[in-house]
């Protein structure tokens, strides 16, 4: 399978994760604005949005890539599951 | 046990056996006796079965530990310092270090996590345990304070600071370069083996950082807490029904002015909390594992809520328990005794009330509220 992640695809994802955040807040963001620094999610809202990306793509968010970039935007929160999803389907056990 | 585990419970009821009081006021729990715990992988029981573990969800985890802090305090919080390090690993660990490390947690070594330092404890920010990687090498400097079970931990999971971020490193306890002074006399969960750790230049490979350096450090801390503080929340639940036995047995048997103290009204008022104590605490409990067993994000408000609910009914149910008890109970090992002091510590560690309060309040704010 090829780890490159379709264009639609990608879209969706952010929809599904900003219409999350927009749940959960009340607040319905942009795709590339900075989440944290505008105030719309702390470190408890950021370990939310781990388990919720977790769950809704049945991917693991583990080691390295629990870092506070790759949840700083609903975009680099989009590309993060499509590199794990990649990588799961790359593995053979995703 | 409808919760499975069955063969668990009677091993930690035959482990402690009346032992407990004996812990308390020795000050340490039997070095065996926690090994065979580890070994029977009881001290981690939610590590998946690929690394040895018991595999199961939270709910029947948090059964368990709740009947573990029935028996022992000290004990059980052994075992959310233990679990905590298997989570943190599994969560942070690579693929290799998974495999390396969490087996042995489910077969006899002890490990335990080290967060607070002197000057970092409700303010996990202000870490300053320092990381420097040199060639294949990092170097581990600083003070950590008040580790729960570091006095009894083969493996030491260390979280500290690598330039402006942050990772958790697995420390061998027997490494040169480290000092780990027991705390003589805590207030509560006397026999948790509780200790200061000094890390003067400890050399270690560089692979024994979790998931590698430039981590950030809320997160990290955030992620290994929610463990923590659902252990601790469960632990407290059987706090509440260790005291909640004791009671009612007292209560029915001694008698004061002609009948038993079970009848005397204020008395039975202490009974009545104490029971609508357990019963909050375990519902608070409940949700959050269910949250975490069916993967809702609510998992984190949920787990922060039953930690400062099972901690604050904890400590209000138990000095009740005293109440009732009275002279019966006031002696260092009695069981409500313990229940006294070891709540008390329960509404200090993994998140002070005050710091839960404040993590509650944001959450509130941030929520859209339905209302007119």
């Amino acid at each position: 399978m090829s780890a490159e992640v379709h264009p639609e695809l990608a879209s969706v994802v952010e929809e599904k994760i900003a219409a999350f955040v927009a749940e959960k807040t009340g607040t319905r963001p942009e795709v590339g604005q900075d989440l944290f620094a505008t105030g719309v999610a702390n470190s408890m809202f950021a370990l939310e949005l781990v388990v919720f990306l977790e769950r809704t793509y049945a991917v693991t968010v583990a080691g390295a890539d629990l870092q506070l970039p790759n949840f700083r935007t609903i975009g680099s929160m989009a590309a993060l599951v499509g590199r794990l999803r990649a990588e799961a389907a790359a593995d053979g056990d995703g | 046990m409808a919760d499975g585990l069955a063969t668990e419970h009677a091993l930690v009821r035959r482990l402690v056996g009346d032992d407990a009081g004996a812990w308390d006021i020795a000050g340490a729990i039997p070095h065996d006796v926690l090994r065979e715990a580890g070994a029977a992988g009881v001290l981690c029981a939610e590590l998946p079965k690929e690394y040895g573990g018991l595999g199961v969800g939270s709910e029947a985890n948090g059964e368990f530990t709740a009947y573990a802090g029935s028996l022992c305090s000290s004990l059980r919080s052994v075992m959310t310092s233990h679990g905590m390090a298997a989570w943190t690993i599994q969560r942070l660990g690579s693929r290799d270090q998974r495999a390396a490390l969490l087996p042995q947690l489910a077969s006899g070594r002890l490990a335990a996590v080290a967060f607070s330092e002197p000057a970092a404890g409700s303010d996990l920010g202000a870490m300053s345990t320092e990381l420097r990687f040199v060639d294949d090498a990092v170097i581990v400097d600083g003070r950590k304070s008040w580790i729960t079970a570091a006095a009894y931990a083969d493996l030491l999971v260390v979280f500290g600071r690598t330039g402006d971020d942050a990772a958790a490193v697995v420390v061998p306890a027997d490494t040169a370069g480290i000092h780990i002074e027991r705390i003589p006399h805590p207030l509560g969960c006397r026999a948790a083996g509780h200790a200061h750790i000094q890390l003067d230049g400890v050399r270690l490979p560089a692979s024994n950082v979790l998931g590698g350096p430039g981590q950030s450090l809320p997160f990290l801390v955030a992620s290994a807490l929610a463990y923590g503080r659902m252990s601790v929340a469960w632990g407290c639940v059987g706090i509440l029904r260790a005291c909640l036995g004791a009671v009612t047995g007292h209560a029915r048997s001694r008698v004061q002015f002609g009948k038993p103290i079970a009848e005397h009204q204020l008395v039975s008022r202490l009974i009545a909390e104490l029971f609508v104590a357990e019963q909050i605490a375990t519902r608070a409990c409940r949700h959050a594992s269910e949250c975490w067993d069916s993967g809702s994000p609510d998992l984190v408000v949920a787990t922060l809520l039953a930690k400062h609910v099972g901690a604050t009914q904890a400590m209000h149910g138990a000095a009740s328990a005293v109440q009732v008890m009275a002279s019966a109970g006031a002696s260092d090992g009695h069981v409500v005794a313990r229940a006294y002091r070891d709540a008390k510590l329960m509404e200090i560690i993994e998140g002070s009330s005050e710091i839960c309060q404040l993590l509650l309040a944001k959450h509130a704010l941030a929520t859209r509220w339905e209302g007119p």
